[in-house]
């Protein structure tokens, strides 16, 4: 999937910060990353609604810290709000979180299991490597939030996954049809459910030697998920 | 200045309003028992007691009594005494020329010897008044020689009490309308200067030129729904011991006696011996001999303040109307308040305010009645008794209750500037230990140009992290206290946040607290599902957070072997149910404690909502709490609930 958005389209990406200098060093990096690109920028949350609307990205890196309008006080509230008017109007938005105030998104901890686009958390002390993976996690749909501070919490109907796919066994297929749900939000829901394992994919695919679904199991149990 | 005052009024009115209450309420309480008659008696006592301590008044030398005495009775022995007698005594005191004569003794059959005699005097004397008995329960007529004019009824009422303080001056009988004697002999006195007519203010009264004596009413005074039929008035005893001239038989058939006292004067004859019963009870006057006076006196006493109020213009007594006396009483009350609002500091000085405002009061009532008025004294000092020392400790402890509030006001004031000085110092300490220590580190470290890029990393990881803290502290000491709710692990949340995002902050912070049956707890579920705010209070929310703390709480504490816990929030058809499972042993749930008492509370009041506690197989607890989020959503579902009861009870 990385390849096909690389190779066959340009990637939109939306950044949403206030701060002009830390705004111009995230687009550069973002700019070396993917020279492709169309990157649009905006500096508060008025301006990003109506480019999420205009531009239609494939990804928004959001800054928690913004204004509502040109001229007001950055507030963290504002940045909170943003996303979950990003997360109710686009449910399959892929987004990254910039912050420096990242312990406020446990907050939305119900939107952000709930969402199901990619959703990636990158504090701004992180190294620019490690952001760029965020931000390529973020558009490979898969979820990040393990600079969280919470510990192994997880929505119930997770565990019915974990337990058709680990104790009795079933393809994809079967158990979206037993759970009666689409087989889109049951890969969501394995995303999450590594995410709460802390089981990511490699930053190069090629490289990745694990077959990260039965690493699930193994930690899984491990972590007392299933008997 | 005005403004000042002004305030202060203010200020003292908001004290009365609540300190002058029980004042009020007795008040309230006096005037509902006086007009119930309940302090009749009282009143009634006070009024003898005021009269009796009038200033003694001179004798009247218009009256004079001739009463046949034990002594005269042993004389004679006879009794009754003979026609012949009486004669006798009449012709004896006709040579004297008194005005007129009234015999206060009964002679409606003859009492030989002597009756001829005695029918005679009847006859061609036409000064001479005799006695009748109309009331019931019996008649006794007079002799039959005396024409109807000269008869008066010598009938006598008394009060409740058996004492007398009223006379009755003329009544209808079956005979016609009928006069008393006292009134036929002051009539026959005051003739023909003044004659007997109807009042002219109250025509229904009697009048002798501009004299109109008060009629008594059925509330007149201290009296309490009262007879008032015939016409009746109050008697002012004349003030005094023996303020008639009394002669005896013998002193008339003897000739001792100056001729003056009986000259154009009135001259009763009655019976005044021990042994012949003819006394009226009254305390109203000194002369009482054991609470009694003889009959002939009485009539005396009556005759004669009419007189004296004709021709002197003494006073008759007269009482206020039923309103005054009211405004009067309350008036009093109300002083007898504001003595208590003014004096609520010092038990001795309200003692003593009592004395004084009760002293003006008795001095007062006594000055009136001397004038002729009876004014309420009784009830009026009852209130002023409860109600001084009464509004005295009511003012006080209101006055304390408000210096008291305002002490917890200026404390709490004073905590809140404690808990700034404190957050800010604490604040302060915080950034002086923490990252400037990390900066002059750093910075010494740069200047020696000995600093790895890995070093400064660290350090300037730190320093973030640090910085965040006391930002972090700090926005959480903002929060405003009645909007927030301080959890178990201390942390504090903004009940302003949504719900479900307060659920969720609740579970994560309470599932990490160090209860004996965490630390088995493998699988920590949560799935909070939104609700719309505009169903929900602070205190709700307040409320609700505390249920879902206490329930996780629970778990912690009593679920043995817990491996799974579950907190589930759902909306469903317009009702919010709240679950929280877990499948620990020995969470018992017929256990009634502290938690699940305040649920069933909250789901009642708070909620009007539902609470259960079960157990599920093959092991562990399930606590519910369902209600509904608004009626409108709901009333379907209410309705359903309301057939299956309906069905249930069939």
């Amino acid at each position: 999937m990385v390849q096909s958005i690389q190779e066959n389209a340009t990637v939109k990406i939306l950044v949403v910060d206030d701060h002009s200098l830390l705004l111009s060093g995230t687009l550069n990096v973002l700019r070396d990353c993917y020279p492709q690109a169309k990157i649009a920028t905006a500096k508060n949350a008025t301006e990003a609604e109506e480019q999420i609307i205009d531009l239609q990205p494939d990804a928004v890196v959001v800054d928690l810290s913004i204004p509502q309008n040109i001229g007001e006080k950055s507030e963290i509230e504002t940045g909170i709000a943003l996303l979950k008017s990003i997360m109710q109007d686009n449910p399959d938005m892929n987004i990254v979180v910039q912050s420096s105030h990242i312990k406020t998104l446990v907050r939305i901890q119900h939107e952000i299991d709930n969402h199901k686009g990619g959703f990636t958390i990158a504090d701004k002390m992180l190294a620019e490597k490690e952001m760029l993976t965020r931000v390529q996690y973020a558009l490979d749909g898969v979820t990040h939030t393990k600079d969280l501070p919470k510990k192994l919490e997880i929505k119930p109907i997770w565990l019915d996954v974990l337990s058709l796919a680990f104790e009795e066994g079933l393809k994809d297929k079967e158990i979206a049809k037993r759970m009666n749900i689409a087989e889109r939000t049951l890969r969501h829901y394995w995303t999450k459910i590594q995410d709460v394992l802390e089981i990511y994919p490699e930053a190069d695919k090629k490289k990745d030697v694990r077959n990260l679904r039965i690493l699930t199991q193994i930690r899984a149990r491990k972590k007392g998920l299933m008997d | 200045m005005q403004q000042k005052i002004w305030n202060k009024i203010k200020e003292e009115f908001k004290i009365w309003r609540v300190g002058a209450f029980p004042g009020l309420l007795i008040i309230a309480f006096v005037v509902a028992a006086r007009l119930t008659g309940s302090l009749q008696f009282l009143e009634l006592i006070t009024f003898d007691a005021l009269m009796r301590l009038r200033p003694t008044e001179p004798v009247d030398e218009k009256i004079v009594i001739v009463g046949i005495n034990e002594e005269d009775i042993q004389i004679l022995k006879e009794y009754p005494i003979a026609d012949k007698n009486i004669a006798l005594l009449i012709n004896k005191l006709q040579k004297h020329n008194p005005k007129v004569i009234g015999l206060d003794i009964i002679r409606d059959k003859p009492v030989n010897p002597g009756n001829q005699q005695l029918e005679k005097l009847f006859k061609q004397n036409n000064n001479i008044v005799g006695i009748e008995k109309v009331l019931p329960p019996y008649q006794i007529s007079a002799s039959p020689k005396l024409p109807p004019e000269r008869i008066g009824f010598a009938d006598v009422i008394s009060d409740i009490d058996g004492k007398s303080r009223r006379i009755l001056l003329g009544t209808k009988t079956s005979q016609g309308y009928k006069f008393s004697f006292p009134l036929r002999l002051a009539e026959a006195y005051l003739a023909p200067d003044a004659i007997l007519e109807n009042g002219k203010r109250d025509s229904k009264t009697m009048r002798f030129k501009s004299t109109e004596i008060p009629r008594f009413t059925s509330n007149a005074g201290g009296y309490v729904k009262e007879d008032d039929s015939g016409l009746k008035t109050l008697l002012n005893f004349r003030s005094g011991n023996q303020r008639f001239k009394k002669l005896s038989f013998q002193d008339i058939i003897n000739d001792k006696f100056h001729p003056n006292l009986i000259k154009n004067n009135i001259v009763i004859i009655g019976i005044t011996a021990e042994s012949v019963p003819d006394f009226v009870n009254t305390s109203a006057v000194g002369e009482t001999h054991r609470g009694r006076i003889y009959g002939a006196e009485f009539h005396a006493h009556a005759a004669s303040q009419i007189l004296n109020a004709v021709l002197n213009n003494r006073a008759l007594l007269q009482t206020l109307s039923d309103e005054w006396e009211y405004i009067w009483i309350i008036c009093w009350g109300i002083i007898a308040i504001s003595l208590g609002r003014k004096f609520d500091f010092s038990l001795f000085k309200s003692i003593l305010a009592v004395f004084a405002a009760g002293s003006i009061l008795i001095a007062t009532g006594y000055t009136f009645l001397v004038l002729g008025w009876w004014l309420p004294v009784a009830p009026v000092l009852l209130i002023l008794l409860i109600n001084v020392e009464l509004s005295a400790f009511s003012f006080y402890k209101h006055e304390q209750a408000i210096k008291e509030s305002l002490k917890i006001k200026i404390a709490v004031q004073e905590r809140t500037i404690n808990i700034r000085e404190n957050t800010i110092r604490d604040a302060f300490s915080e950034i002086h230990n923490g990252p400037l220590q990390i900066l002059a580190a750093l910075m010494r470290d740069a200047n020696h140009q000995n600093l790895s890029q890995k070093d400064l990393n660290v350090n300037l990881q730190q320093l973030n992290t640090d910085i965040r803290d006391v930002l972090e502290y700090l926005q959480l000491e903002a929060i405003n206290n009645q909007e927030s709710l301080r959890l178990g692990t201390g942390k504090k949340i903004d009940l302003k946040r949504p719900l479900h995002e307060l659920f969720y902050e609740v579970y994560s912070n309470t599932v990490e607290r160090n209860f004996t049956y965490f630390k088995t707890l493998k699988v920590k579920a949560r799935d909070f599902e939104t609700i719309d705010e505009k169903y929900l209070n602070i205190e709700q929310k307040r409320e609700l957070c505390q249920f879902l703390e206490e329930a996780l709480c629970n778990v912690g504490k009593h679920a043995k072997y817990v491996k799974r816990l579950s907190a589930i929030g759902k909306f469903n058809e317009g009702y919010y149910t709240l679950s929280i499972k877990d499948n620990g042993t020995g969470i018992t749930c017929a256990d009634e404690n502290q938690g699940t008492k305040s649920a069933i509370e909250l789901s009642e009041k708070l909620l009007d909502g539902k609470f259960s506690r079960k157990s599920i197989s093959p092991q562990g607890t399930l606590c519910e709490l369902t209600w509904c989020l608004s009626q409108n959503l709901c009333t379907t579902n209410k309705f359903a609930d309301g057939v299956k009861v309906l069905f249930k009870h069939n």
